[in-house]
């Protein structure tokens, strides 16, 4: 497999300019000739159906839900970043840039994040255009905020729905195509497999999710926006139906797959509170601005937290880390709050969670501005726990949050398949090994608004792509291989239940396998324990799994079963992947590499590069290749947030 | 943490051409810290485990924001707590021995799919008949260029908390979608960038409403009081006044 | 024609209901006034009738349009009541979170009450107007009798209760609704029926008790 990532020639800040002026263009009257599929309505898929459109090329778009307007994005909180300086903070888009590659701990391409850091503030421009109501100050103009540890004021909120916003802009932009015919929208239609004619993506088999009719569409290129695949471990923040299908199926059909082992843990997570729990609920880390984080000094305290004195209590972030205290980045929060209660140090009926404490916030500005800034948050908090934040500290616990990794892209976002297009969090492309705060929502809207755009137009204009129906032999062909998966699907269904496993039992063990093995902190030995152990849970899965009811009706069980399907055989990349790695960087902490005050040592001689992982076949381990980063406007250094 | 027994009656319904009827199940210890969706998992594992078809339901998020989940609790849209989706529910909200009735949220424009599923694109369609800025991308001015007061920032966000979910229209006497339909409209009217478009926006908005076969309001304030994200009738007068605008000095 | 495609729209329906109101109220506040020549005496009172009278083609085109408004807010009154009879006994159980108020509730029977007072009001005073009586005259007449003035309140009562949850139904219908107004707004929806409760109501109880015995 070639691995060519498209990077301009020139100085870095011309790459893009440059790049924009040598790709090809298509003819505005030629336009409407052109067919393009967008699977996943996010933030990356609703705004490149609607630019698509807008542009005069006839967009197919599919999502999951019964209305585009419910994709994950809709869940981001915080904010979304863009380097306008409108703060005169001593911002800049090489500060952006640079802060973004120093995040992502020195693995992310230079050229893809120096343009993510350009197309910021143009983006910022078209959701205000779009009505979106962002935060203001009392002149009129936009507000901004300091987010994830950053020395900058370059984020950009509405209230704590900023993911909402500005989906609904997104989806306002969208909706307008639909109206005019430039989109056809498909509802609940899940992707079950690329249909890929003389080399090129040509068209999806989706299955209608009310009728269960397998369906396909024909179209000259393919965009999956289909978000990341956090739900491998069974719980995380992400939304229920998030999934690796749609990437995992373009994988097994030709798309390499990088870095998938790079998952990011939020620190600031409601805790688990019993088995029952269906998914894990994300507390804004702006709450770090503010609260205090701590456990008890000594781990035989029980008391509670009222009642343990100042002199009893470890604020083990703010000791360890003087500079940066509570403030310290997603990953090292998250790995010190495993650390502590690993040590037996947790609190509450677990003990797998840390205090978030807002005392002395409270008693130094006032019970009025900290629930003016927190309220909400506090108000979520104490629906879900029935504690309030403003009498007993919160408690917090790291959660699978986002996955950096995804489907290999070049610089113009194309896969390794011709025509095949990852937009999002689906794709790898820009946040190395871990994401900043306020990031993503970034990430999905310049793909979606500026880069995709000018990537289809060199795409169309300098290949010749001949007409393709849905009526092609191909499609016919991946219609059976998914009909015949689903009917494995259902196959043990016909014995009734009895011995059998429900597909809840099997997401959750594999879950587990992976968050014990592959999660924060991994090794060799419990890694190569995992490898060992995923083949028997897939035997499992597929030997005894129930999954009532049948295919051609409303069937959620079968939606899921599907999915865990995916999980379980994604999983072994993720492990292997992990395994190859044996670097600590970004998310997570390899314990063979460490300093000597057990922090994490990156090592760049050996793993400066992506991992991109080629499927070999269901039977064959996959190939690894490497496309390596090579650094020439900033000097990879180590994180220190001593 | 403690737990509880219930007796659930829920309307069974095969697809939108078949009658349904109620069903009635037993659960027991329910933990009353799960969510009322972690509760119906619990059922559907329940259901899975004896063979039986567990029950449908929408949801996604499962933090009261993707507008997915919901359903009639005891004849109230999301259930007995205010400004919560059901996913946001949580069991601590009801008695051991408690019999809990759920239906799946009704109106003419939503087509029930199978049991508590209904189909809510009206509501896109709603939408997509003028709920935006007609902008497309790129080519637009800088962000601060638009001055917007706080005042009507926190107006316009207020009405754009909307999260789609159509409990307005399940609890409704008349099935109407005004507070849906108002909160859009609002958000777009009250923002400088929504104004170049307003008078044809709620003729064509309202006119789509209408299409769909919801009703007309007659100020019961039900809507308000289920709304998830608290959204004012307040809309609905603004509604009001930007169709009568538009009635008055459209062309 | 785009004014008859408004008004067949969901709000179009609502603001006929809420113009007709309107105009049904400012009628009612004009005769009110007029009618308050009563406690001035029956010359007064009198004068003030045959003045009215003196423009009979006024007299008619008021009259006229007074029966469309009056038909328009029966008729699409009537269109929403039974649209809502449709669909709001939906679901197996039935839960109000918000109670609404015993008026907003009563809105098409109160709407009824005052309908069918106004026939036998309408027909007492000028259909059936016996000849020769002077109208000042047939008041006293009509109101000395205690059912007759009883039902008179009675329909009063009914239409303040109308009034009260119209009033604000209506402000709300054209828009009016500001957290900085909803206040005063509140109060009018008190005030404003409570005034025509004591000037029309006062009539019947005027003659009842005594109080118009220098009439
Ligand atoms: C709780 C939470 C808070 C966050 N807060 C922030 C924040 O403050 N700032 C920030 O920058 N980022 C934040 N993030 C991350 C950010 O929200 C996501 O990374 C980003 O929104 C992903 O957008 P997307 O368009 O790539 O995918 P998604 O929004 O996940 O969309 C995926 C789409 O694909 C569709 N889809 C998926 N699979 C299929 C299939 N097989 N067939 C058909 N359709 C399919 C779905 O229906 C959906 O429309 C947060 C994430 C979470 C979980
Ligand atoms: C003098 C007589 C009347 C006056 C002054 C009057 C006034 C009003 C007003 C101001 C409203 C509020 C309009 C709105 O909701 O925007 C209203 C509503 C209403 N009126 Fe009347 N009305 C009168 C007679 C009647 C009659 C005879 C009926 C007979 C059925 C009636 C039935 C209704 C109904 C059902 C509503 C409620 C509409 C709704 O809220 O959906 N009214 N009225
Ligand atoms: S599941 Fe998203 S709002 Fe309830």
């Amino acid at each position: 497999m070639e691995l060519n990532s498209r990077i301009p020639s020139g100085p870095l800040a011309e790459k893009w300019d440059s790049h924009r002026f040598q790709s090809k263009l298509v003819n505005p009257a030629n336009r409407r000739k052109f067919r393009i599929i967008v699977v996943g309505t996010g933030l990356a898929g609703a705004s490149a159906a609607a630019t698509l459109a807008e542009l005069g090329y006839k967009v197919d778009a599919f999502c999951l839900h019964d209305s585009p307007r419910r994709a994950h994005s809709i869940a981001a909180q915080g904010g979304i970043n863009a380097a306008k300086n409108y703060q005169n903070d001593g911002d800049s888009v090489f500060r952006l840039f640079y802060d973004t590659i120093k995040g992502g701990d020195f693995r992310a391409r230079e050229a893809n994040v120096y343009r993510l850091a350009q197309v910021s503030t143009e983006i910022i421009d078209q959701c205000v255009a779009q009505g979106v109501p962002f935060a203001r100050e009392y002149g009129g103009t936009l507000a901004n905020r300091s987010f994830g540890g950053a020395q900058v004021s370059r984020t950009f909120y509405a209230r704590g729905q900023t993911g909402q916003q500005l989906l609904l802009g997104a989806y306002s932009a969208l909706s307008r195509q639909i109206n005019s015919g430039g989109v056809s929208m498909y509802n609940r239609r899940e992707m079950m497999d690329v249909v890929i004619v003389d080399g090129r993506a040509r068209g999806i088999v989706v299955r209608n999710m009310i009728t269960g009719a397998i369906e396909s569409h024909s179209a000259d290129a393919v965009l999956l926006c289909t978000g990341g695949y956090g739900n491998a471990y069974f719980l995380s923040t992400n939304a229920m139906a998030s999934n690796v299908t749609a990437a995992w199926r373009a994988c097994k059909r030709g798309a390499a797959f990088a870095n998938p082992s790079f998952v990011q843990i939020h620190p600031t997570c409601i805790p688990v509170h019993g088995d029952y729990q269906s998914k894990l609920t994300l507390m804004s880390e702006s709450l770090r601005n503010d609260g205090r984080v701590w456990v008890p000094k000594n781990k035989e305290d029980k008391r509670p937290p009222a009642q343990i004195p100042e002199e009893d209590r470890d604020y083990y972030l703010e000791s360890k880390y003087p500079s940066f205290g509570n403030l310290v980045p997603r990953d090292v929060a998250s790995r010190n709050a495993k650390e502590q209660c690993d040590l037996g140090k947790g609190v509450g009926s677990t003990g797998l969670a840390v205090y978030l404490d807002f005392g002395d916030a409270i008693k130094r500005d006032g019970e009025d501005v900290i629930l003016r800034k927190y309220g909400n948050l506090f108000q979520m908090y104490e629906k879900i726990t029935d504690s309030n934040p403003m009498v007993e500290p919160m408690m917090i616990y790291p959660a699978v949050h986002y996955t950096m990794g995804g489907l290999w892209v070049d610089y113009n976002l194309m896969t390794t398949v011709p025509g095949l297009f990852a937009l999002g969090e689906c794709n790898f492309s820009d946040h190395g090994a871990n994401r900043l705060g306020a990031s993503a929502l970034m990430q999905g809207l310049a793909d979606g608004y500026f880069v995709i755009s000018t990537s289809i137009g060199n795409y169309f204009g300098s290949e010749t792509i001949s007409p393709v129906s849905s009526t092609d032999p191909a499609f016919k062909e991946v219609e059976n291989d998914v009909d015949t998966r689903l009917q494995k699907l259902l196959q043990n269904s016909s014995g009734g239940p009895a011995g059998k496993v429900t597909v809840d039992d099997v997401h959750k063990e594999v879950g587990r396998l992976l968050w014990d093995n592959c999660g924060m902190s991994r090794n060799r030995q419990g890694l190569e324990h995992a490898l060992e152990e995923l083949p028997k849970i897939r035997d499992k899965f597929w030997s005894s799994v129930y999954v009532p009811g049948a295919g051609e009706d409303i069937n959620q069980s079968l939606e899921k079963a599907g999915r865990v399907a995916d999980f379980l055989e994604f999983g072994e990349f993720m492990i292997r992947d992990a395994l190859s790695r044996e670097e600590s960087c970004g998310c997570h902490l390899r314990e063979e590499s460490q300093t000597e005050e057990n922090e994490a040592l990156r090592d760049d001689d050996n793993y400066s590069h992506v991992s991109v992982w080629e499927f070999k076949g269901d039977d064959q381990a996959p190939e690894m290749h490497k496309e390596p980063l090579v650094f020439e406007n900033v000097t990879p250094s180590q994180r220190s947030y001593k | 943490m403690s737990s509880i027994d219930l007796t659930l009656k829920i309307w069974r319904q095969k697809n939108n051409d078949s009658l349904g009827d109620f069903e009635t199940y037993i659960l027991r210890d329910i933990s009353t810290d799960m969510s009322f969706l972690e509760m119906i998992d619990v059922l559907n594992e329940q259901l899975t485990r004896e063979g039986k078809d567990p029950v449908a339901f929408d949801h996604d998020c499962r933090e009261g924001i993707c507008g997915m989940c919901g359903a009639v609790v005891d004849g109230v849209a999301h259930g007995p707590d205010r400004e919560t989706t059901l996913c946001q529910l949580h069991m601590r909200k009801f008695k051991s021995g408690d019999t809990i009735v759920i239906e799946p949220f009704r109106s003419i424009a939503f087509p029930i799919k199978k049991d508590l599923m209904v189909d809510r694109s009206a509501l896109d369609r709603i939408i997509q008949a003028g709920g935006y800025v007609s902008v497309n991308t790129g080519g637009t001015v800088d962000g601060n260029s638009i001055p917007i007061g706080t005042e009507t920032a926190e107006l316009a966000m207020d009405a754009a908390a909307c999260i789609g979910c159509g409990a307005c229209v399940a609890s409704c006497p008349n099935s109407a979608a005004m507070l849906f339909t108002g909160a859009k409209i609002s958000q777009l009217s009250l923002l400088p960038q929504g104004l170049p478009e307003r008078k044809e926006r709620a003729r064509s908005m309202v006119a789509q409403m209408d299409k769909e076969g919801f009703g007309y309001c007659s100020n019961e304030k039900e809507c308000e009081a289920v709304c998830p994200k608290g959204i004012s009738i307040r809309n609905i007068a603004r509604m009001n006044r930007e169709f009568l605008r538009s009635l008055l000095l459209g062309e | 024609m785009w004014f008859v495609s408004f008004i067949k729209t969901s709000i179009g329906k609502k603001l006929v209901m809420a113009a007709s109101g309107f105009l049904l109220l400012s009628f009612l506040a004009i005769h009110a006034f007029g009618n308050a020549a009563i406690y001035m005496g029956s010359k007064y009172f009198q004068i003030y009738a045959d003045f009215l009278h003196g423009f009979p083609v006024l007299v008619l085109i008021f009259g006229v349009g007074l029966l469309v408004i009056f038909i328009a807010h029966v008729g699409v009154g009537l269109l929403l009541f039974f649209e809502k009879r449709k669909t709001a006994s939906r679901y197996e159980v039935q839960t109000r979170v918000v109670e609404n108020t015993f008026a907003s509730r009563t809105m098409p029977y109160t709407g009824a009450w005052i309908f069918i007072f106004l026939i036998i009001h309408v027909f007492a005073f000028n259909i059936g107007k016996p000849e020769g009586v002077q109208i000042s005259m047939l008041v006293q007449q009509y109101f000395s009798g205690f059912f007759y003035s009883l039902f008179y309140i009675i329909s009063f009562i009914a239409l303040a209760i109308h009034l009260n949850h119209g009033f604000w139904s209506m402000l709300q219908t054209f828009g009016l609704n500001h957290p900085r107004y909803n206040t005063l707004i509140s109060a009018l929806t008190i005030a404003v029926p409570v005034i025509f409760l004591v000037i029309f109501g006062g009539i019947p109880i005027y003659f009842m008790t005594g109080g118009a015995a220098g009439y």
